[in-house]
């Protein structure tokens, strides 16, 4: 056994293609991971500016109903391995009591030229999905065709091996001398990361990092064994290199692609947005029936609750903001009054009864409204993405991409993670509003006493999600990829088995 | 010549490389096909709504006054989709698909700015959280299959007979070399092009079945141009796996090598290079964009605040409120053309760097050709401006034939109270020329010509020297 392999290990270690192989990754590799790096640091620059621009957005507001809290995503460091929806989906959202927050609330802060997404953006994953699978076919191709031509396969049977051995041996040195270079050029690709000063790694992201090189790994196993089969299956090795080639360019660069244009969502959703959206309308109806019934009622507002406040200087404003597309829609009020011209208290508190009423109100239809757009977000925009996540997974690829995404944080469950984060971020803002009974306040509307002091807000801060949960989400593809592997060598071992020398 | 081209196109056509280009490209060409079948119709649908939505509004406010046509425009100009959206799609999920003309600046409740041009900053395409996939149009199908089919084609071409010794046999006829390498040529681009091109004519067949979709001669002129840009390219590819075939000893190892050097030329270089351009030349931060903005307007403000805001109207006000208006729009105007202007020199810039990779540059050809991509976005923009300008014009020329009108454009009391006959305003009209699209690809063209014949000469200069 031992001898087989160090045989078959000298052999491969040996030959042109190996030099090739390693010269390849390490370029390829290497050259990125620094440019993903300048990448990630400027994507990490624009994160502070916006950050530390939204605190100047906050310090700005004078009243709590016109302090806006912005919040922005910092970009995943991680996403220098697998990008997935890191850098394309929207990172700055806007926390307001009156609308829960999601993904398709987001926007994208415009600190970049947006001509430039247009360049498709590379990571580690991906160089590693077409260049490992490539060198795997290009090694296994001639193993036992290659073989079975010169005739040294007849040779080696004669001896008292058997068969499963001589294919478990080429199987490890060959998984050997690929490891080699994969591994070296992640290696190098770390030691220029820690050296990156813009990059904090903790403990977690090692494991993750070691999470995807086992992905990788299996990734790369996975296509030898594809290789080996086909080489198993044909008499010649020029047929086996044919049908390995293409293959490959099946599996890797058509059937991703193909399988994403071909597939779409069956059922009409422009109806069912449609109809969420006139439910949510009537919702909203509902409320702004309810707030016109309280001005009405209340003899001292005459319908505009800061009509008889005599006020010097301020402003404020009142509408309702309805984008069809994402199903966004809610009241936007808010007012900044200095200042009133004679101290008419009472009418004041007037206006402070109008909105001890009125936010409750407005948070109360938010969450209503929640309840209608959340199955309605799921289905039109995470439903395909699902579904089509499912029929990527019957190419290898797929589910190597997949997986790695889910280990590094940047699928659509890790975006929804911060988008969560934001979620509780508004809830504990409302609670501390409730706590403090700033509704019911006169600087909910007015800084003529005094200005809002925004340092006692509660501040958010976002974790990315526990490396437990990336692994689970990201274990039953490591499985299938496992599966896959077993299964292919079973075959192998099945068809060499019976072949005829 | 001839016969050597001939017994390299039998050999090839009984062989399984054929047999599974075909199969591929059938796959491929049909499924762009049926997607493009299933996709278009809506944008047609999607451009022809918005093209009578702004005709309405152009429409009802031409019968209300002059002054509310002025004010209000007509709204967002929409980019009219390409028949050949196929061809390459050029990226056209991140381009807007419209130049913002939204409601016009609010100065108070009873006082309004007029109609402006804007360009969306935002990128769409945020509310698709499904995954990233190359977008199946014939850009793809050329740039990444062709090429590599047309290397699985060559890389044995020389150096397989030299394996198998009849290359030996061969030269020992009264026979150039240079013959025998034209002839692997031509047979290898003939025996490629018999797939490629029945999956083409099938992809057109099913496609021009649909009545809705009817392509007219220019868009025939187009396909014609794109089907030989594609055969040029394919000729690149052919002449980089015979010259490294005749390099090499072992096929196998010449395989590797062009797949290898496919790898790194047509998947990796595009987008690192495209990556590293991010650093140069950048465009103008948003954070700039508002101080310049802050800045313009206090400038305009104090220059005009106290004639502005008065409340009486007498024409010493109004002119100076109309020329307010009118600075305002623009200074606006100029202040996001700056910016777009930067955005654009960015990303030229970033094209003009990953020319160095020939499928950024058949990409790039594609899209020209197709009427898609940046290229065809920036003439889009330039219509639209083009538009404006023809718009403010009509509004003037038209308050200038009313006697009773004060010509002061922007306001409701110096401008023609009567209602517009809504014929004669101009409507926006979105169009796309061959000839200036030639002018700008021509190079690439040339570029890609030189490709061809560098690589074409290596390989003779190769072969002519090389020993059997």
């Amino acid at each position: 056994m031992m001898t087989l392999i160090r045989r078959e290990l000298l052999d491969n270690l040996m030959t042109f293609r190996f030099a090739v192989a390693v010269f390849i990754i390490f370029l390829l590799v290497v050259a990125n991971t620094a440019v993903l790096i300048k990448d990630h640091e400027r994507r990490l620059a624009g994160h502070k500016t916006e950050v530390q621009k939204s605190r100047n957005y906050m310090s700005e507001g004078k009243t709590y109903s016109v302090i806006e809290l912005h919040v922005d995503r910092p970009p995943n460091p991680l996403s220098i391995f697998n990008t997935g929806l890191d850098k394309r989906l929207g990172n700055e959202i806007w926390v307001y009591y009156g609308h829960i927050p999601t993904l398709w609330d987001a926007e994208k802060h415009s600190s970049q030229n947006p001509f430039m997404n247009i360049l498709s953006s590379i990571d580690i994953v991906f160089i590693f999905q077409g260049v490992l699978s490539l060198l795997a076919l290009i090694f296994a191709y001639d193993t036992l065709a290659g073989e079975y031509e010169r005739g040294t396969l007849r040779l080696v049977l004669t001896h008292s091996v058997s068969r499963g051995h001589i294919l478990l041996a080429k199987y490890i040195s060959a998984m050997v001398c690929l490891l080699v270079p994969t591994l070296m050029s992640l290696i190098l690709a770390l030691i220029l990361l820690t050296t990156s000063p813009s990059f904090s790694l903790s403990m977690q992201d090692f494991l993750r990092i070691g999470g995807i090189m086992v992905a990788s790994i299996a990734y790369l196993s996975v296509f030898y064994l594809i290789g080996m089969l086909i080489s198993s299956m044909t008499r010649r090795t020029s047929t086996a290199l044919m049908l390995s080639m293409f293959v490959w360019g099946f599996l890797v660069l058509v059937y991703p692609n193909m399988i994403v244009a071909v597939i779409q969502p069956s059922n009409p959703p422009e109806e069912r947005k449609a109809s969420a959206h006139n439910h949510i309308k009537q919702i909203w109806e509902a409320f702004e029936r309810e707030r016109k019934h309280y001005l009405t009622t209340d003899t001292h507002l005459e319908g505009d609750p800061y009509g008889n406040l005599p006020w010097r200087d301020g402003y404020n404003f009142e509408h309702f903001q309805d984008k069809v597309s994402v199903l966004q829609y809610y009241y936007h009020a808010g007012a900044e009054i200095d200042g009133f011209r004679e101290a008419r208290e009472s009418q004041v508190l007037h206006v402070q009864d109008y909105h001890r009423f009125l936010v409750p109100l407005i948070i109360d239809a938010a969450e209503h409204t929640w309840r209608v757009r959340k199955p309605v977000l799921e289905e039109l925009f995470v439903l395909p993405a699902t579904i089509d996540k499912i029929w990527l997974r019957l190419s290898p690829t797929g589910i190597y991409d997949i997986a790695t995404q889910a280990l590094a944080g940047t699928d659509l469950n890790g975006i929804q993670d911060f988008f969560t984060a934001v979620q509780q971020y508004r809830q504990s803002v409302i609670d501390y509003y409730y706590d403090k009974k700033v509704f019911a306040s006169r600087e909910w509307f007015s800084f003529d006493k005094a200005a809002v002091d925004w340092r006692t807000l509660p501040q958010f801060s976002f974790q990315r999600s526990d490396i437990s949960i990336n692994v689970k989400r990201a274990l039953p593809d490591l499985f299938l990829l496992l599966m896959i592997n077993i299964v292919l060598f079973i075959g192998i071992f099945l068809v060499f088995v019976r072949r005829e020398v | 010549m001839w016969h050597i081209a001939k017994r390299e196109l039998y050999d090839n056509l009984n062989s399984l490389r054929f047999a599974l280009t075909t199969v591929l490209l059938l796959a491929l060409m049909l499924t762009n096909a049926i997607v493009h079948l299933r996709e278009h119709p809506k944008r047609v649908q999607k451009y022809n709504d918005a093209v009578t939505g702004y005709e309405n509004r152009l429409a009802s406010y031409a019968n209300e006054s002059l002054y509310l046509l002025a004010q209000q425009g007509p709204g967002d100009l929409h980019k009219k989709p390409s028949p050949l959206h196929f061809c390459a799609e050029g990226g056209d999920a991140f381009l807007s698909g419209t130049v913002n003309a939204g409601d016009p600046f609010m100065y108070s409740a009873d006082m309004t700015g007029v109609w402006k041009l804007s360009y969306p900053a935002v990128t769409p395409n945020l509310e698709n959280v499904r995954p990233d996939a190359i977008k199946l149009d014939w850009g793809f199908i050329i740039g990444y299959v062709l090429s590599l089919v047309a290397l699985l084609f060559t890389f044995d071409a020389i150096s397989g007979e030299r394996e198998r010794g009849t290359l030996r046999l061969m030269l020992a006829n009264s026979i150039p070399r240079h013959t025998v390498l034209i002839g692997k040529f031509l047979g290898a681009l003939i025996s490629v092009s018999i797939p490629f091109t029945l999956s083409v004519l099938i992809n057109l067949l099913v496609i021009s079945t649909d009545s809705d979709l009817h392509l007219n001669a220019e868009a025939w002129e187009r396909l014609g141009i794109i089907f030989c840009i594609a055969l040029l390219y394919m000729s690149l590819f052919l002449a980089l796996g015979l010259l490294v075939s005749t390099r090499v000893r072992q096929s196998a190892v010449s395989l590797v090598i062009l797949l290898l050097v496919w790898v790194t030329l047509v998947v990796f270089m595009p987008n690192t290079l495209a990556s590293m351009t991010g650093e140069f030349s950048p465009s103008m931060l948003s954070g700039e964009f508002w101080k310049r903005y802050r800045q313009l307007h206090q400038e305009l403000d104090e220059k005009y605040e106290d004639r502005v805001w008065s409340d009486n109207s007498d024409i010493k006000t109004l002119t100076a409120r109309s020329e307010y208006f009118s600075l305002h729009v623009v200074l606006d105007e100029r202040l996001n053309e700056d910016r777009l202007n930067l955005q654009i020199n960015q990303f030229r810039h970033a094209r003009s760097i990953i020319r160095v990779s020939p499928v950024a540059i058949v990409q790039h050809l594609l899209e020209s050709f197709a009427g898609t991509g940046f290229e065809r976005h920036l003439q889009f923009i330039e219509n639209t401006q083009r538009y404006a300008r023809h718009f403010r014009e009509f509004v003037v020329d038209t308050d200038r034939k009313d006697p009773k009108s004060r010509h002061l454009i922007g306001i409701r009391e110096g401008m023609a109270e009567k209602p517009v006959s809504p014929a004669s305003v101009p409507k926006f009209e979105d169009t796309l020329s061959l000839s200036k699209d030639f002018n700008t690809r021509a190079m690439e063209l040339l570029l890609l010509t030189l490709f061809v014949m560098v690589l074409l000469s290596g390989a003779y200069l190769a072969f002519v020297r090389v020993e059997v």
